[in-house]
């Protein structure tokens, strides 16, 4: 199944050559980071440490339990912490 | 009690959850009998004390601790000398980056004296007035440098460098010189040209806020005892024992399974407990003694070496329609770090527009170290700072078309679907049944119309927390239940994981007992911080006792000698199901637990979890003040906070967190500010000149729990900690620009800031 895979610009200037969205077939978020890492040796772990991740808007600590529903958007954002 | 408002659509009607029973933490608490960091005394313990900078920003030259040291009772010294060395390096993502080379000298200052009030040295002695004698006699060769406290000086080129070598990141090609200015971030949306060409009025405006602390009563303690063997225990107040401990021992340089940190009661956090000062002072004082070492702070230090939130300089700009529609926003954000780099100026940048549907906007933000101590979270951290200057502009802006500045919010209100400036789209409802709770209020309709009296409105959008939780539930020999979290309770979360527990077992709440469990005895929580603990760690003790209920039924089910599926459980009994309906009685939880042993042993579960998909807190207020025109004192006549709860699991410990952030919003709009002198130096480091609101100060804050349910949560819960603080400054701002017609663009709105805004002055 098809996701829409989103970075930043930031991160993408850094990682991705300045290419923002792919399109990757995946049905969990271990999915996902196993297709950009196949495309950006590297990348996973960038995105496992530096990386927070909206799945169809909904926030998750990026990691790869999380499911990914057919045609989802996958938006990598910096991560945040509150107080 | 309260002026308490419950908004809520549902139809599921809960035994216990929504229900107020009485605080579980309460009694040793009013009775002086709870445990706060300062209160555990161990046999042979000594008391530490740390000596701290005088200066604002000076050279260490040398520290000669010989004197301190040949003081008869002083057990141990310790410098930085005693830490060992980090890597000057970023790890994890921007906002929460940790550079351990800064956090170490945060700790213990090593080439230089950053700000006043940076610890140098410490000892430990047999009573705490030798030790405090023995700092004394700890000498230390400074050379004074200039120094530099205002962010926009800070920024600027030839100011007083904190670190001679650094270079701005987030700015490409890296920059060729070196300055203060530690991270610049940009965030774009849409076309901001284009947004403003199309917009009827465009009004732009610059703000300035202070450095505030986050004013918990209780000054932060700790016990440290460490064993020849290396391993150690700590007992310390903080927001996460977990957290602690990983601090500490990654400063020490020892490995994690080594130390094992109990939480104490906490006297309040608000964020600035998340982190480490202490225990790894303590834990080397201990180490170099031999013996357990208690190190606290003086309300002084508190002030002086703890992290406040970030000072601000910002611009805002905002673009609107005669209409109504925000087409177009652009920020700039200028947060104090403080003396290392790490100011929650990104939170600013993602959450000021997001409760808004705008379709072009931008924000930018620098990160700058200035010779203050270094920032620490403060609920919410960023997203009050950015509202402040957003909202006051969106006001003005509803002015200047002649609306009511509440339809306008309406008018532009996000919902599902809405691009956020961070890129997602919103995901979960709830803002605009806020804010028509919020219009609903019988006193929308009736603004004050006394002289010098105004009212202001404002929103405020927080992310909310999820993250890694884990719970245990046990239950006892008489069916009486343990929950045991990793959690620390700062805003009732005993009370509330019991609850949630009880409902999910369909058990009396007085059988369930909840506490916090150290390290030792828990899996790995995340602090309680982001308004993260009734979502992430409920979810996980609503897991725990769901599997509890199958070990029951299952238990019941031998007990029965049937299948297990003809089993089920019901409001606190399993029961025959299927086939085997109307054979037995149905049992009873304290029956099952009776009978334990035979069926197989201790009845416990335990979950952990990883929980995400949480909702963002939002709130929604309006403010009515009056000005005295001959002092610029400004009273709060009226407060009303409408908040997206999801959920209230105990409404109660709700209601206190609004009216907890709401209050601290009044002392940062207000009061709250720290004050330097021309020599960097802080020159109200206690709180009879630090201003806090205090209960004579203000009206009973009137809240409206709007309960819109969190789907993924099991019973509905959103965060409530934090998104509270957000709107306050702004709609005090705009409140006093209607009494006064003065727009007030500096924080704190003291009376002698508004006396003089109001004469033409600044």
């Amino acid at each position: 199944m098809t996701a829409r895979v989103v970075f930043t610009s930031g991160f993408a200037r850094k990682y991705t050559n300045g290419v923002r969205e792919f399109d990757v077939e995946a049905t969990n978020l271990r999915g996902v980071i196993k297709a950009m890492e196949g495309y950006f040796p590297g990348i996973g772990h960038a995105l496992e440490e530096e990386t927070n991740v909206a799945i169809n808007g909904e926030l998750h600590e990026t990691g790869y339990f999380q499911l990914v529903p057919p045609d989802a958007e996958v938006f990598f954002i910096p991560r945040i912490e509150g107080g | 009690m309260n002026d308490s408002t419950i908004v809520t659509d549902s139809v599921k009607r809960f035994k216990w959850v929504g229900t107020r029973p009485i605080r579980p933490d309460g009694v040793p608490k009013v009775t002086g009998r709870a445990m706060y960091g300062a209160d555990l005394k161990l046999p042979g313990m000594i008391y530490g004390k740390v000596l701290r900078s005088p200066h604002a920003h000076a050279r260490i030259l040398k520290i000669d601790t010989s004197k301190a040291e040949a003081l008869p009772g002083v057990k141990a010294v310790c410098t930085s000398a005693d830490l060992p060395e980090q890597k000057n390096e970023f790890i994890g993502p921007e906002r929460v980056a940790v550079n351990f080379w800064h956090v170490t000298r945060n700790i213990l200052a090593r080439e230089k004296a950053l700000y006043e009030g940076h610890a140098i040295a410490a000892v430990a002695a047999t009573s705490a007035s030798i030790a405090e004698e023995a700092a004394a006699l700890i000498e230390v060769t400074y050379e004074v440098l200039p120094h530099v406290i205002d962010v926009d000086e800070a920024m600027k080129p030839g100011a007083p460098l904190l670190f001679e070598d650094m270079k701005t990141r987030g700015v490409e090609p890296e920059p060729a010189g070196f300055s203060n200015i530690a991270k610049r971030l940009e965030f774009v949306m849409g076309d901001i040209e284009k947004g403003f060409a199309s917009a009827d009025v465009v009004i732009e405006k610059e703000f300035t806020t202070a450095a505030v602390h986050q004013g918990y009563i209780e000054p932060h303690a700790c016990v440290a005892k460490m064993e020849a063997d290396g391993q150690g225990e700590i007992w310390s107040s903080s927001q996460g024992h977990f957290q602690i401990r990983a601090l500490t021992a990654k400063l020490l340089g020892c490995k994690i399974g080594d130390l094992r940190v109990s939480p104490a009661e906490i006297g309040g956090g608000f964020g600035g407990k998340t982190i480490a000062y202490l225990e790894p002072i303590a834990a080397v004082l201990s180490r170099k003694s031999g013996l357990p070492v208690r190190l606290q702070m003086t309300r002084e230090d508190v002030f002086k070496g703890t992290g406040p939130t970030s000072g601000s300089s910002m611009w805002a700009k905002v673009g609107v329609t005669k209409d109504g529609k925000i087409v177009a926003a652009d920020a700039i954000f200028r947060f104090q770090a403080g003396a290392h780099p790490g100011s929650p100026v990104m939170n600013a940048c993602l959450c000021s527009y997001s409760p808004y549907d705008i379709p072009n906007a931008r924000a930018v933000g620098y990160d700058v170290v200035s010779n203050r101590p270094k920032a620490a979270a403060y609920r919410a951290p960023g997203s009050p700072i950015g509202h402040y200057a957003v909202e006051s502009v969106i006001d003005m802006c509803a002015k200047a078309i002649g609306m009511d500045p509440l339809e306008l919010r309406i008018k532009n209100v996000a919902g599902i679907g809405t691009p956020t400036i961070a890129g997602p789209k919103h995901a979960h409802a709830g803002f605009m049944e806020t804010l028509q709770a919020l219009k609903a209020h019988p006193a929308y309709a009736n603004p004050p119309t006394g002289a010098n009296q105004g009212r202001g409105v404002a929103v405020g959008y927080w992310f909310n927390g999820g993250g890694e939780s884990s719970a245990t539930l046990s239950v006892n020999a008489d069916g009486t239940v343990l929950v045991a979290t990793g959690s620390p309770d700062i805003g009732g979360s005993r009370a509330s994981m019991a609850i949630m527990a009880a409902e999910t077992l369909g058990v009396d709440y007085n059988l369930v007992r909840a506490i916090v469990a150290d390290t030792g005895s828990i899996g790995y929580t995340h602090v309680t911080g982001g308004s993260r603990v009734t979502f992430a760690t409920g979810t996980a003790v609503v897991n725990a006792t769901k599997t509890i209920v199958k070990d029951l039924c299952r238990r019941a089910a031998m007990i029965w000698d049937v299948d297990p599926e003809g089993v089920i459980w019901e409001d606190g009994f399993a029961k025959p199901a299927g086939a085997n309906v109307g054979d037995f009685k149905p049992m009873s939880l304290p029956e099952i637990a009776g009978k334990a042993a035979a069926t197989g042993g201790p009845i416990t579960a335990t979950a952990g979890v990883n929980a995400g998909a949480q909702a963002p807190g939002f709130g929604a207020h309006f403010v009515d003040v009056e000005i005295d025109p001959e002092t610029g004192r400004c009273d709060i006549l009226r407060y009303v906070a409408a908040q997206d709860v999801g959920r209230a699991i105990h409404p109660s410990y709700v209601e206190g967190q609004i009216q907890g952030g709401v209050v601290q919003g009044i002392g940062w709009a207000l009061n709250e500010e720290y004050i330097y002198n021309d020599k960097g130096l802080l020159d109200n480091a206690g709180f009879l000149d630090y201003r806090c609101p205090v209960a004579s100060d203000i009206p009973m804050i009137e809240t409206i729990l709007v309960e819109v349910p969190n789907p993924v949560h099991p019973y509905g819960a959103k965060g409530v900690g934090e998104v509270n603080i957000c709107p306050p400054m702004a709609a005090i701002a705009n409140a006093i620009e209607s009494a006064t017609h003065t727009r007030m663009t500096h924080l704190p709105m003291s009376p002698p800031r508004v006396l003089a805004a109001m004469s033409g002055g600044k």
